[in-house]
């Protein structure tokens, strides 16, 4: 060794070592690495990481965000990272099924309950019934979920999805538009009985403003928000499916005739000044602050419980009331309609075990009440629901009111394909294009085609 | 008498005389270590063009004749989604507004990139500025344009109908009415024109000023030199847009998809548009979405064909 690298070793290890010192002392010290960089995945080997995505935005994200938070603090067995995806229509699956073809799909994923069939259909999701017996979840969910939403998370006896929340349409009116119009409160408090649909077309059309040929103020627009075909056809009685026949029934005589009394109102209002008026706020992914509600120009809202929730960040002064929904003639019972969403394990999910015990918690009694309380929507756990604690006084009218007179959209395998083709009849209507008839006999052509050429029937009546 | 030798051409050397009895693929090793480098050189591409162009062109014949949900096996059905095309009122809708909007956009798109290019080929010292204002909108994402459009087109505050209704006239809901969605659309189509009009710009560049000199000495006005001599001359460039745009034009989706979901009444519902909502939002339809983007392959392969075919009496390739 020549003096100089005796002179650095002596610099750096304080004495002179030899080359078999060097080499143990080299070993110990890369084990030693090798154990101090195995420790923390051993450690963390312990808790499953689990990927929860999820279209949810605004109050929703956040309240889910809280019980992902209230998850993982308490569990021993895994970490949930939420992950928002971007806002698509309800139907559109795209991100998730590229994902999942790709191998980089999420463990656990929020889906609207009433495509769940479809999916599942399509081999998209994990049948869960084994999970949940593992789990000690009876996978009938019997007694457990209120009934619909149950259905709708079953598909050809298997379980295929935990239901979450589930949500009521109702009729929301400014109080302050209806006064200053001259219109008597009276008949719009629900104490007072249901109202008819003519009867709020005769306010709507006090409440309407023009500036020239455009509106500037809109007494009632029935096609925005949850004004859909399901919300009329119901109203009139109608029925969407026909079980014995496994036929969809979008013209159904009900049907056609809640169809017409929307085709009548926008000719008389005039369709196209009234699409103008509102297209902007129809506008997929529009944010609430563009809506005519919030602005104070459109007075009678057909929407949801949710909206209690949306008021107070959107526009906190308004004064409003909450009525049921119409009847189309004095004496029927109202009727309304229930969606929600629910959770599930798409094909692919590196950890199901651990996805299905973040699901159990979160569509559970700690993670319904949280979002009841952050969004005003409504629990679907038989027992969260019936904890009137949870509720304020419009909300409770909700669940003592609505919840009985609401229907549900049929849980099909052919679920998106329905809506999407109603959803184009019903735009024909609404924009006065095509009479209910034909319109609704092209949407029933077109989706009775894909049920039969899928091979899906017979499909068994879900239990009411 | 001296009879002279034969009149012969000279020996041809012997390597080529092999090589001409040689079978076409018969390489020397020199030759083979030769194409072995060019193709290691061009396997990026290679591998790319089988991986992620020919074989998913397969894939997606293969399940065109399947009915598959894009989970599991797929089922043999035939030709069954072929079929379906004739009685499938939503499949012509879609069909019908593409080819409408595709034999709009693609005409409308060469008149602006010619107008564009012209505009940016004026000898002026400012004109890297014009350039770039005018290639600016070329370079935005389309469905950031989609965005800006949507707010210009607004049927209540939107700026065109604002200026429509100064001048008296009684401006149309643009994106939400039938007759005009369509045609909005086209218009959006235009903001991209700058990538056509650089290359027509490029054209222009190639055309001799001596020719624009000698018609000028000839008394030819601006209006008969632009038609005698660079429109006869920028033909082949045209003819590359309108290729490039017919294939754009029949895969029309983003504006569609930002703007209207489609509507309004399915009026803006483009045969891309039909397609991605069999393959992702109804459940087992991807068999059917397969046989529409053959259809679409092609129909873009034979409008193709006709547009070479007839190219042949109206392309000018003589300066070129």
């Amino acid at each position: 060794m020549t003096d100089s690298r005796k002179d650095v070793q002596t610099t750096l290890f304080g004495k002179t070592i030899t080359r078999r010192r060097l080499v143990q002392t080299a070993a110990v010290a890369g084990a030693a690495a090798s154990t101090a960089f195995h420790a923390p995945a051993v450690l963390g080997q312990e808790k499953a990481k689990v990927t929860f995505w999820t279209t949810h935005t605004d109050v929703g994200f956040d309240s889910l965000k809280t019980i992902t938070d209230m998850f993982n603090a308490q569990s021993q067995d895994a970490t949930v990272e939420i992950v928002q995806r971007p806002a698509a229509d309800v139907e559109d699956s795209s991100g998730l099924i590229t994902a999942v073809r790709g191998g980089s799909g999420p463990d656990v994923y929020l889906l609207d309950r009433f495509i769940v069939a479809e999916r599942a259909g399509q081999g998209l999701l994990q049948d869960i019934s084994s999970l949940a017996s593992d789990n000690g979840l009876d996978p009938s969910l019997d007694g457990v979920y209120i009934a619909f939403a149950s259905a709708e998370a079953h598909f050809n006896d298997g379980l295929f999805a935990l239901p979450f929340d589930t949500d009521l349409r109702a009729l929301y009116y400014n109080k302050k538009l209806l006064t200053d119009a001259g219109i008597d409160l009276e008949a719009w408090d629900p104490k007072n009985g249901v109202l008819t649909w003519d009867a709020v077309k005769e306010a709507a059309a006090k409440l309407d403003v023009k500036d020239g040929d455009s509106f500037s103020t809109v007494g009632f627009v029935p096609y925005y928000n949850q004004g859909w075909h399901y919300t009329y056809g119901f109203s009139w009685g109608g029925e969407f499916f026909d079980y014995d026949k496994c036929e969809v029934t979008p013209d159904n005589p009900k049907v056609l005739e809640a169809m017409q009394w929307v085709y009548d109102y926008t000719k008389g209002e005039g369709a196209d000044a009234m699409y103008a008026f509102i297209q902007g706020a129809m506008r997929p992914g529009a944010p609430p602050n563009e809506s005519p509600w919030n602005q104070n120009r459109l007075a009678i809202n057909l929407t949801g419980d949710w909206e209690i929730a949306n008021i107070p960040k959107y526009n906190p002064d308004l004064d409003y009331g909450i009525t049921y929904l119409p009847v189309p003639t004095d004496g029927m019972d109202s009727t309304t309609w229930a969606g929600g969403w629910s959770m599930v394990i798409p094909q692919g999910a590196k950890e199901p075990e651990a996805a299905f015990k973040f699901m159990q918690y979160a569509c559970g009694a700690d993670g319904q009440r949280q979002y009841t309380k952050d969004t005003s929507h409504i629990p679907t756990l038989l027992e969260v629901q019936k904890d009137k604690t949870l509720y304020d006084e419009r909300h409770l009218f909700f669940i003592d009111e609505l919840l009985a007179t609401a229907k549900n959209r049929p849980p099909l395998p052919v679920g998106a394909k329905y809506w999407a083709e109603m959803t184009s009849a019903w735009e024909k209507i609404y924009l006065n294009l095509a009479d209910p008839a034909t319109a609704m006999g092209e949407a029933k052509k077109n989706t009775q085609a894909d049920l039969d050429s899928g091979g899906f029937c017979p499909i068994a009546k879900p239990a009411s | 008498m001296n009879t002279l030798p034969p009149l012969t051409t000279p020996a041809e050397p012997t390597a080529p005389a092999t090589a001409a009895r040689r079978r076409p693929w018969s390489l020397t090793r020199n030759e083979r270590k030769n194409l072995g480098l060019g193709l290691l050189f061009i396997s990026p591409w290679l591998v790319g063009f089988f991986a992620f162009l020919l074989y998913p062109i397969y894939y997606t014949v293969r399940l065109s004749f399947t009915r598959y949900g894009g989970f599991g096996e797929p089922v043999w059905i035939g030709l069954d989604n072929y079929k379906r095309f004739w009685t499938d009122g939503l499949f012509h809708t879609s069909l019908w507004n593409t080819l409408y909007y595709t034999g709009l956009a693609v005409p409308i798109g060469v008149v602006v990139a010619m107008v564009l290019a012209l505009a940016m080929n004026q000898p002026l010292p400012e004109i890297p500025i014009y350039r770039t204002i005018l290639y600016l909108p070329s370079v935005l994402p389309l469905f950031a344009i989609s965005f800006i459009f949507w707010a210009l087109l607004d049927p209540n505050k939107g700026v065109v109908n604002e200026f429509l209704r100064l001048l008296g006239f009684s401006p149309p809901n643009w994106f939400g009415e039938v007759a005009y969605a369509k045609i909005a659309l086209v218009g959006l189509a235009q903001f991209g024109a700058g990538q056509a009009a650089l290359i027509f710009l490029a054209g222009l560049k190639g055309i001799p000023q001596h020719l624009y000199e000698a018609s000028m000495i000839d008394g030819a006005g601006a209006w008969s030199r632009f038609r005698n001599i660079t429109v006869p001359l920028m033909t082949p460039v045209i003819l590359y847009d309108l290729i490039l745009g017919l294939s754009l034009g029949l895969q029309v989706f983003t504006q569609s998809y930002i703007i209207t979901r489609g509507g309004p009444a399915n009026s803006t519902t483009f045969i891309v548009y039909y397609l991605y909502n069999n393959a992702f939002k109804f459940g087992g339809q991807m068999g059917y979405a397969s046989a529409i983007a053959v259809f679409l392959f092609v129909l873009t392969f034979l409008i193709a064909i006709v547009v070479f075919q007839t190219s042949s009496r109206w392309v000018n390739y003589d300066l070129t």
